[in-house]
């Protein structure tokens, strides 16, 4: 969400992005590669499921703690915008989607796009704000 | 909210990064503020007033007044 590198609570929030990315992606294949081949069952099942989980939690906690640091209080606002721009952009995706999912011919919206929906509108906010404020 | 920023920096022979540079802000953010886009808080408000020695009354006008 953020692409400004310049200051150092920037360039925090995209080291804190990229670490929680990566564990993400390990913490993926991990799940997906034990659950198929190992088929773990009880509290490991449950752990390996929610370690993706976890990841996203980390990435969402690390814009909070961008938030919290960033000096410049015009960026913090361009953050906050886009980040309600994107709030409430997936609840008016997944409301309507669910809604027309009342129509068999739909195929239902699994959970796990919310926070990629979000991500993406999130995204366009921020980039359309920038160029209303460059 | 109007403001005399392009003038004040003007006068100094600042530009906008000068400027962003002393506040430490990014550009964007004295650009928002300078064509009107964003108000400032308090806490800027005064830091820009310190750096032009002047009250903040002298560098935004509040529209409202006239």
């Amino acid at each position: 969400m953020i692409c400004s590198t310049n200051n150092p609570a920037a360039r925090r929030y995209m080291w804190r992005f990229s670490v929680t990315m990566l564990l993400y992606l390990v913490f993926l294949v991990i799940a997906v590669w034990t659950f198929v081949h190992r088929h773990p069952t009880g509290p490991l099942a449950w752990l390996l499921a929610f370690l993706p989980a976890l990841a996203i939690l980390g990435q969402i906690a690390a814009f909070g703690l961008y938030l919290g640091e960033e000096k410049d209080e015009f960026q913090v606002a361009l953050g906050v915008k886009s980040m309600l721009w994107g709030i409430g952009g997936t609840l008016a995706v997944t409301v309507t989607w669910g809604f027309l999912e009342n129509f068999p011919q739909l195929r239902h919206l699994d959970l796990i796009l919310v926070y990629p929906i979000f991500c993406a509108l999130s995204g366009i906010a921020y980039g359309l704000l920038q160029l209303r404020y460059r | 909210m109007k403001n005399r920023l392009r003038v004040l920096r003007a006068e100094r022979e600042w530009s906008q990064a000068d400027l962003a540079q002393r506040l430490e802000v990014s550009r964007q953010s004295v650009n928002a503020i300078e064509t009107g886009k964003f108000d400032p808080s308090l806490p800027l408000a005064f830091k820009l007033a310190r750096l032009f020695e002047t009250t903040i009354e002298a560098i935004f006008t509040d529209e409202h007044l006239g």
